[in-house]
């Protein structure tokens, strides 16, 4: 099989990929999201440098209160992951009321697989968009001429917390969307405003604590935060019947 | 030959119940009406039968496997629900091919079927709501099934379509169980062998069309003469010489005393559908 061929092999497979279909579907009807998402990976990536950056001529002592500072762009990053995947929660909000999500319980899905693949599309989001800032973080770097040790540990820090934020926001919005009365999207904030809640301690940790305390504090709220959403997921077929799917 | 029981179901949303102790039997494959006024639990007992809902107590059996608990079975029922569930941002084609995708079935196939070939590249948002209708119906024969759910596949479209979907129907119901419900109790007539009428989330009545008595026939006449003379009839709407008669029998016994009398009879009809009295009591 030529290179060409395997290469539009797998271009067609994901194409057909549930995640990849709900990803294309949820940009394609939000796109307002992705742009503030940008905006805001943007400032996290020139917080992430700054932070490094101004290492540069500070006393090596002064390393441990100024590296904080490059974990500020944790909390950033896994806010423009929830603005990224908001996205996601609209679409689903957006299937339930006019009736695709019925259809998908007809045809013999349960409320678990219909949430794994919306959570899917919102994790291959946030994937993308940690690619995308490990990239930037990499560039600048090599640009300045500078070490990126610590803005690529501020990305990984981010890219556990993000998965598991949104992870437990998507399962969250769609398990509790059907209490909106209001349709077309109306959960949008409250989604915003849960995903930017579990965001705070990721805002204020890097502003009173040390780096390494930081860095514990950030991925022990990772772990808590992806245990819960994996447990959601897990019991959703029990805890949230099939009718709150409904239009 | 496939078997659909439903054993005491009650099922609803929110935990209020709207179908109260359904019990149903069917076996024979054919088209059976679903009848009956708005709320009367028509759409929840397709929903609960596809195993959309999970019933309250009781259970949905489809050729001996619980609906509810078999993905397997549930797999073998195409439900259409009369919300359109097609995603408004695709084009006809790509909306196809994703359910195509998830249920299987040839997409070329569907939209020759339903004619929707000229409207392959059209987003769906810029279809109108006969259109929408057919893409909807497109993705329930995608791929043939054991069991039909069809909770007003006709509705929004005009005749010539709406015939066609229950050409296709009547051809699937020969050796295949279709619920078929309407509002249109022409269609129900014409259509259905069977009716299963809904009252207040019960079963009124489960009965073969052929077989539902009226207390009396209004007849229709149209006639070269007037033929008020001859019997008791009056000139009634669209040109009708209009009487009451008790039964089919007495409609024909007049048809022949017309026909003695030398009257050129062009048109002989019933007046009220069969189904209008049943619909109006229940």
């Amino acid at each position: 099989m030529t290179g060409e061929r395997v290469k539009s092999n797998l271009v067609r497979q994901l194409g057909r990929d549930p995640g990849i279909i709900i990803v294309n579907r949820g940009l394609a009807l939000s796109k307002s999201y992705v742009v503030f998402a940008i905006f805001f990976a943007s400032v996290a990536i020139l917080t992430a440098n700054f932070g490094n950056a101004s290492l540069g001529g500070a006393p090596a002592n002064s390393g441990i209160y100024l590296r904080p500072l490059s974990l500020l762009s944790v909390a950033l990053i896994a806010i423009a992951g929830v603005t990224l995947t908001t996205s996601v929660i609209l679409l689903y909000v957006y299937d339930k009321n006019n009736g695709v999500l019925e259809y998908f319980l007809s045809l013999g899905m349960n409320q678990g697989d219909i949430y794994k693949r919306y959570l899917k599309a919102g994790l291959i989001l946030v994937s993308l968009l940690m690619v995308a800032v490990t990239v930037a973080n990499v560039g600048i770097g090599l640009i300045l001429g500078r070490a990126v040790t610590v803005p690529l540990a501020a990305t990984g820090i981010a890219a556990a917390l993000s998965l598991s934020i949104v992870s437990f926001d998507t399962m969250a919005m769609m398990a509790f969307s059907s209490l909106q009365k209001q349709r077309a999207g109306a959960n949008q904030p409250l989604g915003l405003a849960l995903g930017g809640l579990l965001v705070v301690p990721a805002y204020l940790t890097p502003l009173i604590l040390p780096f390494i305390v930081v860095v514990a504090v950030d991925l022990a709220e990772a772990v808590i935060i992806a245990a819960l959403s994996v447990a959601l997921l897990l019991l959703s077929s029990r805890l949230i019947s099939r009718e709150k799917l409904l239009p | 030959m496939h078997t659909l029981e439903l054993h005491n179901v009650n099922s609803g949303y929110n935990k209020k119940t709207v179908l109260h102790d359904i019990t149903l039997t069917i076996q024979e494959p054919s088209i059976y009406v679903v009848l009956g006024p708005n709320g009367a639990g028509k759409t929840t007992l397709f929903r609960t039968i596809a195993g959309i809902l999970e019933p309250y107590s009781g259970e949905v059996v489809f050729d001996g496997e619980n609906v509810t608990s078999s993905r397997d079975v549930r797999k073998r029922i195409n439900y259409l629900s009369h919300y359109n569930a097609i995603p408004e941002e695709m084009t006809v084609y790509s909306a196809l091919t994703f359910y195509a995708n998830m249920q299987g079935g040839s997409v070329d196939q569907v939209l020759a079927l339903l004619h929707l070939q000229e409207l392959t590249d059209t987003k769906i948002s810029d279809l109108s709501q006969g259109q929408k209708k057919r893409v909807s119906v497109a993705k329930v024969f995608l791929q043939e099934r054991d069991l039909y759910l069809m909770d007003e596949p006709t509705s929004n479209l005009d005749p010539g379509y709406s015939k066609e979907i229950r050409d296709i129907l009547l051809k699937l119901s020969k050796d295949r169980i279709v619920l078929y419900s309407t509002h249109n109790l022409y269609e129900a007539n014409d259509i259905g062998t069977n009716l299963i009428l809904i009252k207040n989330g019960t079963i009124a009545l489960t009965e073969k069309i052929s077989n539902i008595q009226l207390k009396e026939y209004r007849v229709g006449i149209r006639a070269s003469t007037d033929i008020s003379k001859i019997i008791d009839a009056e000139r009634g709407e669209q040109g009708y010489y209009v009487l009451s008669v008790s039964s089919p029998e007495e409609a024909g016994q007049i048809l022949k005393k017309l026909i003695e009398n030398g009257v050129l009879v062009t048109e002989m009809r019933q007046l009220e559908n069969p189904l209008q009295e049943l619909y109006e009591t229940a």
